[in-house]
């Protein structure tokens, strides 16, 4: 029964967010999410309002369906779209976008013959799907097992973690640092899983928003703390070297889940051990 | 006439010259503009001649006995821009034909071209990448045009940190920065904006940084003929941050001087105080 209706919530015009799995292999994640369920069953009980929290503004069937317990899809066990690859798979990647690079070189006018762009098209391959290379792992895989039991109690900060990624919408860089706080509830994080994992999903095709809301939600689904809090703070290339042609100005996102959300006390401690410097 | 053109094919086509093979093979033809500033060449101040030989002494070994035979290099104001006879219709194709190269890409990368978020991308991302080559557009003497005026100005005139954006052109990934450009006039000065339009029409191409830098000296050299040029870059390459050796802090710093900034170290030193070009 909750599968069927994993369906109706997979195919759901509210959560276009998830159409990022590759829509060609919708069973993988319904097998996964049933074993993964018990385990959701358990999640503390304060991380319930917290997820339809995180919806509430913009998608409003979501928080209806949260009430009657229907797990939103798990983050850490969303599919990889490259997970699957060999390396025969990447070599045709490569080669494909090669092709379409040749093609592109002779578009904007060059000459693809002369010695600076001869391997161009190879290089800006290799290139983009280096920058691609997010979609290659899961969070669970990332996660790994570097979940400790700890009794700390207080916030834990990592802050100004450089990340790079490109801009969905026009394919153009846009880089930053991300200051990353959470409040464990006897379970902490590999630090540099913190890093790793904003790694992971910044090298995808990204709109800032949605990264900052990812990395925050896997770390809450990782350790289930009392709450976590995440900045970003980044020059978008595309505003900077084209359009508006803003050089200075800079975007900020953040995802505040749980205590943070709830308690300004703790979302000011956190903005400030958290605060990114001008870069 | 007739022999000194296929003297300059001669030239262009020599290996040594492989810079200039950015002129698209495609179209030799424009070597007949060249002729018509013959004339004004043949009057340059014997400086220029001295700055043009100084400038290739060190690599090019064969280069030196032809300039002495009076062999012009290709004028960097004249050179034919890539793109310069496109009309709105050619436009439209170039952008119909990159944008159809993204989609392929988008769905080669293993992602969904189909979801919202990236419906339209393949044709913004096409319109970026033509916007980000626009310096094919335009010949140089277009943008200078007729902003040369006559000054008694002796002294250094620098304009610093011009904030400039280009593509590296080995990996097609952004490279951004700075550029402080000196000259000292003789007798005539360039518009100031033109220095920085100048700096603009080279950098939006698929560049090399060492080029870039050249490019823009020789450009001025020949729009003003002043005593010297000096221009000095400072980059930070995303394809050398972003990837591959993945150094964050690392900027690339590349410098032309010509002219009395290569002769005379006192100028070289103060054209590098006053354009000197703050970490950003």
């Amino acid at each position: 029964m909750s599968q069927s209706s994993d369906d109706i919530f997979i195919d759901s015009s509210t959560s276009n967010d998830y159409f990022t799995f590759s829509s060609s292999s919708p069973k993988s994640i319904i097998s996964m999410k049933c074993g993964q369920e018990l385990a959701h069953d358990a999640l503390c009980s304060s991380l319930c309002p917290t997820k339809s929290a995180s919806f509430s503004i913009s998608e409003n069937g979501d928080s209806d369906r949260n009430k009657h317990g229907i797990r939103k899809p798990s983050v850490l066990d969303e599919k990889a779209l490259r997970e699957d690859d060999t390396v025969l798979v990447r070599d045709q990647r490569i080669e494909t976008i090669s092709r379409s690079y040749q093609v592109i070189l002779e578009s904007i006018g060059e000459d693809p013959l002369r010695q600076g762009l001869l391997k161009t098209p190879k290089r800006a391959a290799e290139a983009l799907v280096f920058f691609t290379k997010g979609y290659e792992q899961t969070i669970r895989d990332v996660v790994s097992d570097a979940v400790f039991d700890e009794e700390c109690e207080n916030m834990v900060v990592v802050k100004e973690i450089d990340i790079y990624s490109l801009c969905e919408h026009h394919m153009v860089p846009f880089f930053g640092k991300v200051s990353v706080g959470y409040l464990p509830n006897k379970r902490v994080l590999g630090l540099s899983k913190i890093a790793r994992i904003c790694e992971v999903f910044s090298r995808r095709l990204q709109v800032q928003e949605r990264l900052t809301r990812q990395i925050a939600e896997a770390i809450a689904e990782a350790i289930q703390p009392r709450g976590v809090a995440v900045i970003v703070e980044c020059l978008h290339m595309c505003m900077v070297m084209r359009g508006a042609q803003k050089v200075n100005s800079r975007t900020t996102t953040s995802a505040m889940l749980g205590v943070f959300r709830e308690d300004p006390k703790s979302r000011e401690e956190f903005l400030s051990l958290g605060r990114i410097t001008p870069f | 006439m007739t022999s000194e053109q296929s003297d300059d094919d001669i030239f262009i086509d020599s290996t040594i010259s492989k810079a200039h093979r950015f002129f698209p093979p495609s179209s030799p033809k424009p070597i007949t503009t060249k002729r018509n500033h013959e004339a004004s060449h043949d009057t340059i101040s014997p400086l220029i001649r001295q700055i043009k030989s100084a400038s290739l002494s060190i690599g090019e070994n064969g280069e030196n006995e032809r300039t002495v035979h009076n062999r012009r290099r290709p004028s960097v104001l004249d050179e034919k821009a890539l793109r310069e006879a496109d009309t709105e219709t050619v436009r439209e194709q170039r952008i119909d034909a990159i944008s159809r190269s993204y989609q392929d890409i988008l769905q080669s990368i293993g992602e969904d071209p189909s979801r919202q978020g990236l419906l339209k991308t393949a044709k913004r991302a096409a319109e970026a990448l033509v916007f980000f080559t626009k310096g094919y557009e335009q010949s140089i003497r277009d943008v200078v045009s007729d902003a040369i005026f006559d000054e008694e100005c002796e002294n250094m005139v620098v304009v610093k940190e011009i904030d400039m954006y280009s593509l590296c052109e080995h990996h097609m990934v952004p490279f951004f920065g700075k550029v402080s450009v000196g000259y000292l006039p003789n007798k005539r000065v360039l518009g100031l904006s033109k220095i920085a339009r100048i700096v603009e029409v080279f950098s939006r191409r698929l560049q090399v940084q060492e080029r870039l830098t050249r490019q823009i000296a020789e450009a001025i050299a020949e729009a003003i003929e002043p005593r010297g040029v000096a221009v000095i870059i400072e980059c930070l390459h995303m394809c050398m941050i972003m990837r591959g050796a993945q150094k964050v802090n690392s900027r690339t710093t590349t410098s032309a001087m010509l002219g009395e900034f290569r002769e005379d170290p006192k100028t070289r030193e103060e054209f590098l105080t006053l354009g000197r070009i703050k970490p950003f």
